[in-house]
């Protein structure tokens, strides 16, 4: 396969400010790259660098294993076609004028557009879905549009090389896809090579195929998602913690950065060093899906020390649990609960001074743990049972859960309306 | 649009044949059109052997008035209204900016300087029939381009904006100086200030023959160029990834502007508005496509004054007003009436 772009050793500097710091790396023609990194990390000024827009101070930039120093203006459109981030244009020329802007490397001087260069616009124009805008003035259009008028001015250079600068950031998300669906159309029908600085990382890994991630103007990694895309990669160049993990319907990688809030100090969790000196109370919820989750994150921001209590690895309360380093007791998918998980199950209810049971739905599977919890309330542990009335509705077990709840209210355990309840209730004591 | 750019160039043609049949028909002498045909057309053609001779014998002062007086100064103000139109439009493409005009880089306030030291200085030389005030007017308006030109330059490039900041500062500290000649230009102060309304009172044959070929390069080089400024229109860094070598352009634009703005102010003194009105109004007709805009703002800008020169000269006869006042008296109001008509006018707005 050729070598269409190779980068080498760029180093690139503002007056007392390095941008980019000795970068290196090369694209294959037909590839499809991601260009990541926080703001600031270097990827606009790369970008304009492949464009020999900004001179490096030192390395070099390739182009078909020419140095791009050495071509032409023209040469490098005629390879080479940028989408720039801002595509505003304020002129009232028609949408055919701004395509056919695009043939200006193939002109001579007094060359004036022929027969085959308006088919080529026109060509261009039905690929990105503007051809029936051809009249229209492009300063009147949207922004969705616009860009796609843009990237058939850039078709209409034939390019080898499609760059875009950050093509989805004032988009709405219909058009998102619809842009880079069009982008991976060119990339597989005409085998063009297109590289694009992207914020959005699950943008990203939805369709791109390898990924360049920049920090602080050096390249920190390259290669496929799960490669590049990794929770240490993300906490260095964004400097953020985040959760990765796989999309439910295209099973490509995800990125999901929790609010600051959740990123800050947290509750030390049961049994550590630091929860003998916390006057916070040590609570275990009874794990299973969104609703556990959201007793747990109240719960967490009210500064209480948390532990979660059997779920599976797949159950996103599992996911809230390590994601927040509390302690979890693990199950196996599909069966019953096993002797270990039991006891490390029971060694937490002993630990906490207050057990929760969110409104949860209970099934034969883990009508059990409601059976240990009934077991602790009744040797005097406060357990606070989250919307009794609706526990009916939640049994799957021929109401065996619901008597077990009854029987938990009898023991002593306080029933609460919701969340908000259960906060009350936690802060009172 | 099409038609209604063929349309809107068949106007401005017409307009332009009949403010040359006025200008030439009118003053203290009427002459007709057919004298003004047979004098123009019919001879030129007849001398060389594509058209019969002329019917009736044309009367020597009539042939005199036509041929030294009016002809020229008629053919002085189309190459000077044309050149300072096309200017207005290659800077205002240039800097993307609707208020630029010719003098905008500080052309004319250099020439300007000139023409005054030469006036106030009282040195009478002439050099291949020129007098000292075309000659200084003509050498300050480049020197100043050149000034402006390396004083926005970082290394090999010239941003735009640096270069329209530049020209704006060098412009006012040169007419500083121009005041202060002025303020001590004694018996001259009335010439001084006579010459910087504008005037084409001074037309002869010479300077025709003269500013005929610098307009002609200027033309010729901002011309070339029309597929590049609309490029430019789209922002320098768009049009370097379009593969316009923008540097290169921006030096042969300056260069090819400044060339027609000196020559036309070393020739007639500073005319204002012509150069700033005339591509607006023929954007808002036809758009901003320079292939387009260059040429006929070109014919517009010639008509024009060829019209402005003949009011100014006929208003309030014998006595000649400059035709500066005439150009901005008329044509700022007629200028503010568009922009406040057609919204169109507006579309620099948004600029980044």
């Amino acid at each position: 396969m050729r070598i269409n772009l190779k980068v080498q050793e760029l180093t690139l500097q503002y007056p007392a400010y390095t941008v980019l710091d000795g970068v290196e790396f090369s694209i294959e023609k037909g590839e499809m790259v991601a260009l990541l990194g926080a703001n600031g990390a270097g990827k606009s000024t790369l970008l304009r660098a492949l464009t020999r827009s900004l001179a490096p101070a030192r390395g070099a930039v390739l182009l078909d294993d020419c140095d791009l120093r050495k071509l032409t203006q023209k040469e490098i459109s005629r390879t080479m076609a940028v989408v720039p981030q801002n595509t505003g244009v304020d002129f009232d020329f028609t949408v055919e004028d701004v395509v056919l802007m695009g043939r200006f490397p193939y002109l001579g001087r007094f060359q004036k557009e022929s027969r085959t260069d308006r088919e080529i616009a026109r060509e261009a124009m039905e690929m990105t879905g503007v051809a029936d805008l051809a009249a229209r003035s492009a300063a009147t259009l949207s922004g969705g549009e616009r860009q796609r008028v843009i990237i058939a001015r850039a078709l209409c250079q034939q390019p080898e090389l499609l760059l875009l600068d950050e093509p989805t950031a004032n988009l709405d998300i219909s058009y998102q896809s619809t842009l880079l669906e069009l982008a991976v159309t060119l990339n597989r029908q005409k085998g063009i090579t297109v590289i694009a600085a992207i914020h959005d990382l699950n943008l990203a890994t939805q369709f791109f195929d390898r990924f360049l991630l920049l920090a602080q103007g050096r390249l920190l990694a390259a290669g496929s998602a799960e490669e590049v895309i990794t929770p240490e990669n993300i906490q260095l160049s964004y400097g953020v913690q985040a959760v990765v993990f796989r999309h439910p319907l295209h099973g490509r990688l995800q990125v999901s950065v929790p609010s600051r809030r959740e990123n800050g100090p947290r509750a030390p969790g049961p049994g550590s060093a630091a929860a003998a000196e916390c006057t916070l109370p040590a609570v275990h919820v009874i794990g299973g899906g969104a609703e556990s989750i959201q007793a747990l994150d109240a719960l967490r921001e009210a500064g209480a020390r948390l532990s979660v209590g059997p779920v599976t690895a797949q159950d996103s309360s599992f996911q809230y649990a390590r994601f927040f380093h509390l302690p979890v007791v693990e199950i196996m998918p599909f069966s019953p609960i096993s002797e270990a998980a039991q006891h490390e199950h029971l060694a937490l209810l002993q630990q906490a001074d207050l057990v929760v049971v969110p409104p949860i739905a209970f099934g034969p599977g883990n009508l059990v743990n409601l059976e240990s919890v009934l077991q602790a309330a009744r040797q005097g542990k406060k357990v606070i049972v989250m919307e009794p009335e609706s526990a009916p509705d939640r049994d799957y077990t021929g109401g065996k859960a619901q008597a077990a709840v009854q029987e938990l209210l009898a023991a002593g355990a306080e029933g609460v309306p919701d969340t908000a309840g259960l906060i009350q209730r936690l802060t009172k004591k | 649009m099409h038609r209604r750019k063929t349309i809107f160039l068949m106007i401005i043609i017409m307009a332009l044949a009949l403010s040359f049949l006025l200008g030439v028909g009118s003053g203290a002498v009427a002459i007709g059109w057919r004298d003004i045909a047979a004098l123009v057309l019919l001879e030129p053609l007849a001398r060389l052997g594509l058209a019969p001779g002329p019917e009736a014998e044309i009367p020597a002062v009539t042939r005199s008035i036509v041929m030294q007086l009016r002809l020229p100064r008629v053919l002085l103000a189309s190459a000077v209204g044309a050149s300072l139109a096309v200017a207005g439009a290659a800077f205002q493409g240039l800097f993307r900016n609707p208020m630029a005009d010719p003098f905008v880089v500080g052309v004319s306030s250099g020439a300007a300087l000139g023409a005054v030291m030469a006036m106030v200085l009282g040195q009478t030389f002439s050099l291949l029939g020129f007098g000292t005030v075309p000659l200084f007017a003509f050498g300050g308006g480049v020197l100043t381009i050149f000034l402006v030109y390396n004083m926005a330059r970082i290394g090999k490039t010239v941003p735009v904006m640096t270069l329209l900041l530049a020209g704006i500062a060098v412009s006012a500290f040169l007419s500083a100086l121009v005041s202060l000649l002025t303020y001590f230009a004694g018996d001259e102060l009335h010439r001084v200030v006579f010459w910087m309304m504008g005037g084409l009172g001074g037309a002869t044959w010479l300077r025709v023959q003269v500013m005929v070929p610098y307009a002609a390069a200027g033309f010729i080089c901002i011309f070339m160029f029309a597929r590049e400024l609309n490029a430019m229109l789209m922002g320098e860094e768009t049009a370097r990834h379009l593969g316009v070598n923008t540097e290169w352009v921006k030096r042969v634009l300056l260069v090819g502007a400044s060339l027609l703005v000196a020559a036309s102010v070393s020739t007639s003194g500073i005319i204002g508005f012509v150069g700033l009105a005339v591509p607006h109004l023929v954007r808002l007709v036809a758009g901003p496509d320079h292939r387009y805009l260059l040429p006929a703002s070109a014919l517009l800008g010639a008509a024009l004054l060829i019209a402005a020169d003949t009011l100014a000269r006929t208003v309030i006869a014998p006595t000649e007003l400059p035709v500066g006042i005439i150009t901005a008296l008329v044509g700022a109001p007629l200028f503010i009436y568009l922009l406040r008509t057609h919204k169109r006018l507006r579309y620099f707005s948004n600029l980044e």
